[in-house]
């Protein structure tokens, strides 16, 4: 159906377009996505959560298609503009927003926060704070994924990891250590580009040499690459799933830029100076939830009170999980010293999984459905 | 059965045994493979574990580095070798940022069992950007842990300790040292990480050491004895976890302590060293703990300047002197 | 107006009191309710307040020397007053005991360019009126590193006396060791030493003397003609003796003991007749492991299993409690050779209800051939809780001991004499011996003293119980 030009060719996409159910699916994964944005910026602003919050508007097709075509083990990971991929991988909101209120629910028991949403469960290797960071602790990850199952189960690679960064981290040398290893170890990986079109504040153009094709940072490591749509779901699952077909099976990386705009600032400090109201509205009319409502709509796979139910719930969702994760208690100040070290040394007390994690303590938590993802 | 081998020797053992014992072991960094090892640390390596497993890297320390640390969240357990940590600075938020604090962030879900490990401090004449000691910078992290061994049997012991080790463990070795030969047990043994030992009773005054610096305290501790001036050494060997206890009690029996570091004194294990004695064994010390460092200069290329730079046996010396009223 | 700082009475029975740390010195600005010295009074170390803002212009009392309450010990300039203005009085504070002329007894021993340090500071400051050359002490800090101040505490050593041989007058540990005796061979917790380090200057003052003479205290020890001055005239040659460090703490401890505690004493005669026997017959068949043992061993074990069962006497004075003893640890007084300055230390048989006659025996000798040699260390020292003072060997047939703080009883004990003595009604030839207990009555009363005894004659005039 769609055609996407890559580096150098055109390449005809033949994988099929799921099932309505499946699509739906999505769409309820977007819109919680969204709600949890929107409730974490309210919740920032009521002071409930602290510290930075980078939201995920808009880019919302992007974690829920990629992940749509990964397997529930291959590792994803990426940087502090996580909670999207997160609550794609599985993780329940009301961990989240235990985390975000710093409370010992939290999938990092309050120590992590917004930018470090780890869920070990669902293979999500963390939200990383530094820009770019996360590269090679994504090479690291396929690294393992193959030695594991090469040298020392001895059968053959069979795992994708998906390292997601943004455009502004295209600049920073980890990045291109990690895509040079990532060549040479033939390690399964591909690197998702989120090109939402600002480093910060700073336009690609401005910061990002041949900034028009970023592809061509993976063509000068001989790297496989190609550009396509981050604001249609079904599209964004397509190319990336004929990817991660192609490098679980030749295990060598690959390097995919998805063109996605950032509905919202940089982070909740942000006055958006650096882009007009024009450009804002211009994609706010092309949102990803938007679009997979008509085509469902359109396709008569979904009613106009069955998206509306769809919503509701979700909002329903969002809302308890926001005051579940309210009334989960702070951490005791013993957590303080808790998780430095492994094990048990000095004044540090050893470490233990956060409670939703471990169903024989937290019932409630383990039963929470993981309603989404996968 | 022990026999006299290399520190270089010693660490090669303790890092094939390990391997032998657990296949999620790997060595990864540059020129460990085909090269044998820029100090032939790693040498025959290759032959027996096979480039699977024994792998040489770009230069690239951020990037392997990482890649080791993202390997550990998938239950690896590599050994990354630096050539020096010098170069280690370029891959600092890697091993700064993410090994030491993956456990806590994650809230306890991902921990980092990886041991760095590489020269460091100065070689000979290697000049500033070469002759970094990393152990006062990296130390002040939490979340790491740091072994300095001064001789091949707690190079071993040590080394073994560290890739059991369940949290990054940085293993700082001296080039210097690289030859020295010493006893070394075949097979299995381990030195427990956070145990400092008495490399040499005395009582006069308690010399605290850690690695090179062990030797400089034992040509000063030589020329002292011949003064009547009795020199208890003790090699630290771990930085982090740092044996307080032993040094509390070697300095509460002479009543004075020197400590002898070879990183710059501002904000270091010295003072850290010295911090500590001076508040847990404030009624015992008949004068303030003295610190000998590398002098607070750029590492310079010429020899005779670099030897002076070093805390050299002269200067430890001079400050047992100074600190037994005996200048 | 100047203001006057008088010694504040800081308890109800105070009466004199030591500025043991001064806070300020000359030029400090002090406000109202700013702890400006801390004073040691009859019953602990209290707090001295300021109670006025201003400057401080002298410190007139140094640290260490008593002063009665009411004295004045600093003066202060008023928030506005020109220091300049506030002349202090001629210092003429009433010190108590007033051991010489000098203001300050550690200011001649000071080091010269110590004085100069001294003098500079203050001269750098607008107060003409101060004496141009105070000594260090005067600028209200002891230089004193920690473990000399730890080891002069434990052996009572009077800070003032002690001339610092460290940086800039700092007082260390070998001039703290030297006052008490103790050698680097001798004190293995706490060395470095003598052969490290110059001589402390209070030594070489005693040194310098041409002879030494014979400590004149009742426990002096044997003399060997040899040992005594001849003097070079006729008569005895008056002479002025610094006290050293030791001689201070005898001093100071034996009048706080005699003042302090109200002693009382119980004396008994004890037949020695059996114990001569057994110990003549015991010494016969240890001969051949060189092996002797003293009336004094056997005394020091008998107090100690009488103490076992009277263990009320195993006792010190708390203050607000009485605090008994685990263990019994036995002091031995011991007295020094001229030598070695005199004076008597007390060695602790750690236990000694627990040892046999030998390994008491052999504690004894050599506790007491080190004490004379090289001296003994803190450890040796510490922890009696009751000590037997023994002048028997002199022939003294009977004396009162001063209780040795801590402890509340003290045993002298007299010699062993043949007399005259009424056995089944006739008299014959036996053995006696008197020995009198000092009790502190805050602790013992009689009648504990009084079981005591007889629990220690029982076993005296039944010495196999004794020996098992």
């Amino acid at each position: 159906m769609s055609t996407t030009e890559t580096a150098n060719h055109v390449v005809e996409n033949t994988v099929p377009v799921p099932d309505p159910e499946v699509l739906k699916s999505w769409l309820r994964d977007m819109l919680q996505i969204r709600e949890f944005e929107v409730r974490s910026m309210q919740a920032y602003q009521n002071k409930l959560a602290g510290g930075f919050l980078h939201v995920y508007n808009g880019q919302e097709a992007v974690a829920v298609g990629c992940i749509a075509a990964m397997r529930h083990t291959d590792p994803v990971i990426t940087a502090y503009r996580d909670h999207g991929h997160a609550l794609a991988r599985g993780l329940d909101p009301k961990i989240g927003f235990a985390e975000l209120f710093g409370r010992i629910d939290g999938c990092a028991k309050g120590k992590g926060g917004s930018m470090h949403f780890f869920d070990r469960n669902n293979s999500m290797f963390g939200g990383h704070g530094i820009v770019g960071a996360q590269c090679p602790l994504g090479t690291g990850l396929a690294f393992a994924t193959k030695y594991t199952e090469e040298v020392i189960k001895g059968g053959t690679s069979e795992s994708v990891t998906a390292c997601f960064l943004g455009d502004g981290a295209l600049n920073q040398g980890s990045v291109h250590e990690a895509m040079n290893l990532a060549v040479i170890f033939n390690l399964p990986i591909v690197f998702c580009v989120e090109n939402n079109r600002y480093a910060m504040g700073t336009a690609v153009g401005r910061c990002t040499a041949s900034g028009n094709q970023i592809t061509n940072r993976a063509v000068a490591f001989g790297m496989e690459a190609r550009s396509i749509g981050g604001m249609d779901v079904i599209e964004v699952y397509r190319e990336m799933k004929e990817i991660v077909d192609q490098v679980r099976a030749t295990s060598k990386p690959y390097f995919v830029d998805i063109d996605t705009y950032r509905f919202k600032g940089h982070s909740m400090s942000d006055p958006r100076k650096y882009r007009t109201h024009e450009e804002e509205q211009e994609f706010e009319a092309d949102d990803p939830i938007e679009k997979l409502t008509r085509y469902l709509l359109a396709q008569k796979a979904m009613t106009e009170e069955e998206l509306k139910s769809l919503s509701k719930q979700v909002r329903l969702e969002i809302r308890e999980a926001v005051n579940w994760a309210r009334q989960s208690p702070v951490p005791d100040i013993s957590e303080l010293h808790h998780d430095v070290y492994a094990d048990t040394w000095g004044d540090y007390t050893g470490t233990s999984l956060p409670g939703y994690m471990n169903p024989a303590t937290d019932e409630d938590a383990a039963t929470g459905e993981a309603s989404n993802g996968s | 059965m022990a026999r006299e081998i290399e520190f270089r020797e010693a660490l090669r053992e303790a890092m094939s045994e390990e391997m032998r014992a657990d296949p999620r072991v790997y060595l990864i960094g540059e020129e460990v493979a085909d090269y044998n090892g820029a100090y032939k640390v790693s040498k025959g390596m290759l032959e027996e574990f096979g480039p699977r497993r024994i792998i040489d890297t770009p230069i690239s320390e951020s990037g392997f580095a990482g890649l080791g640390i993202g390997s550990t969240m998938l239950g690896l357990r590599p050994i990354v070798e630096f050539m020096s940590w010098s170069f280690s600075l370029v891959a600092a938020d890697q091993i700064l940022n993410n090994a030491p604090k993956m456990l806590y962030m994650s809230g306890g879900q991902f921990g980092c069992p990886i041991v760095f490990r590489g020269n460091d401090g100065a070689g000979g004449q290697l000049g500033s950007t070469h002759s970094w000691c990393v152990e006062s910078l990296y130390a002040n992290v939490p979340g790491l842990k740091m072994i300095i061994p001064s001789n091949p049997h707690d190079a071993k012991g040590l080394l073994k300790s560290a890739i059991r080790d369940d949290n990054p463990v940085f293993c700082l070795e001296s080039e210097r040292l690289l030859s020295v030969k010493g006893d070394v047990p075949e097979g299995d043994y381990v030195v427990p990480i956070g145990e400092a030992v008495i490399h040499r009773e005395g009582t006069d005054c308690t010399l605290v050491g850690f690695g090179r610096t062990v030797y400089f305290c034992e040509q000063a501790a030589d020329e002292l004895a011949r003064e009547g001036i009795s020199c208890e050494i003790l090699d630290m060997r771990s930085i982090r976890p740092l044996d307080l206890d032993a040094i509390i009690r070697s300095v509460k029996k002479t009543n004075y302590c020197v400590v002898v570091d070879q990183s710059w004194s501002f904000a270091s294990i010295g003072s850290e060293v010295a911090a500590e004695v001076h508040a847990a064994c404030f009624d015992d010390l008949d004068n303030h703990v003295h610190r000998v460092h590398n002098d607070d200069v750029p590492a310079p290329y010429s020899h005779d300047l670099e030897q002076e730079m070093l805390p050299n046996a002269r200067k430890i010396c001079e400050a047992v002197r100074s600190v037994t009223y005996n200048a | 107006m100047p203001i006057d700082i008088t010694m504040p009475r800081l308890s109800d029975t105070m009466e004199t009191g030591t500025i043991v740390k001064w806070h300020v010195a000359a030029g400090d600005a002090v406000s109202a309710g700013d702890v400006i010295a801390d004073v040691e009074t009859d019953k602990a170390t209290m707090e001295m307040q300021c109670y006025d803002d201003g400057t401080m212009v002298s410190i007139v009392v140094n640290e260490g020397s008593p002063v009665e309450v009411g004295t004045v010990v600093a003066v202060m300039a008023e928030e506005d007053e020109d220091i300049g203005d506030a002349t202090p009085k001629p210092a003429a504070p009433a010190t108590v005991p007033a051991p010489s002329q000098e203001p300050d007894p550690a200011a001649p021993a000071v080091e010269p360019d110590v004085i100069e340090a001294g003098g500079e500071d203050v001269a750098s400051k607008p107060v003409d009126s101060v004496p141009a050359d105070p000594p260090l002490t005067m600028r209200g800090h002891v230089r004193i590193s920690p473990v000399a101040r730890r080891i002069a505490d434990e052996h009572g050593v009077d800070l003032a006396s002690l001339a610092g041989s460290g940086p800039m007058g700092r007082i260390v540990k070998r001039d703290v060791l030297a006052a008490v005796g103790i050698t680097k061979e001798t004190a293995a917790a706490v060395p470095p030493g003598a052969g490290l380090s110059p001589a402390s200057p209070a030594s070489p003052s005693i040194s310098n003397l041409p002879t030494t003479p014979v400590d004149s205290s009742s426990t002096s020890m044997p003399v060997k003609a040899s040992d005594i001055p001849t003097p070079s005239g006729y008569g005895l040659q008056p002479w002025s003796e610094p006290l050293s460090g030791m001689r201070q703490t005898i001093a100071r401890r034996l009048v706080e003991s005699k003042t302090s505690i109200p002693h009382y004493q119980v004396s008994m005669v004890f037949d020695m007749d059996p114990m001569v026997q057994m110990r003549t017959q015991l010494n016969e068949q240890l001969a051949k492991h060189e092996v002797k043992l003293s009336m004094n061993d056997l005394v020091v074990r008998c107090c100690a299993l009488a103490m076992y069962t009277n263990p009320l006497m195993n006792a010190s004075w708390g203050g607000d409690c009485i605090n008994y003893h685990g263990d019994v640890n036995v002091g031995v007084a011991i007295s020094l050779p001229p030598e070695r300055g005199g004076g008597l230390v007390v060695a602790t048989i750690r236990n000694a209800d627990r040892k046999s006659l030998r390994v008491i025996n052999q504690e004894s000798k050599e506790l007491s051939k080190k004490a004379r040699t090289k001296g003994l260390t803190i450890d040796e020292m510490a922890d009696s809780t009751f000590t037997v003072s023994n002048l028997g060997m002199f022939g003294i047939d009977n004396f009162t001991a001063i209780i040795n703080p801590p402890n509340s009883a003290i045993l002298a004990v007299g010699a062993v004499q043949q007399k005259p003595v009424v056995r089944n009604g006739e008299v014959v030839v036996g053995h006696e011996m008197t020995a009198t207990l000092s009790n502190d009555h805050r602790v013992v009363d009689g009648a504990t003293a009084a079981r005591y005894l007889s629990s220690l004659k029982e076993l005296i005039e039944n010495p196999g119980m004794a020996l098992v």
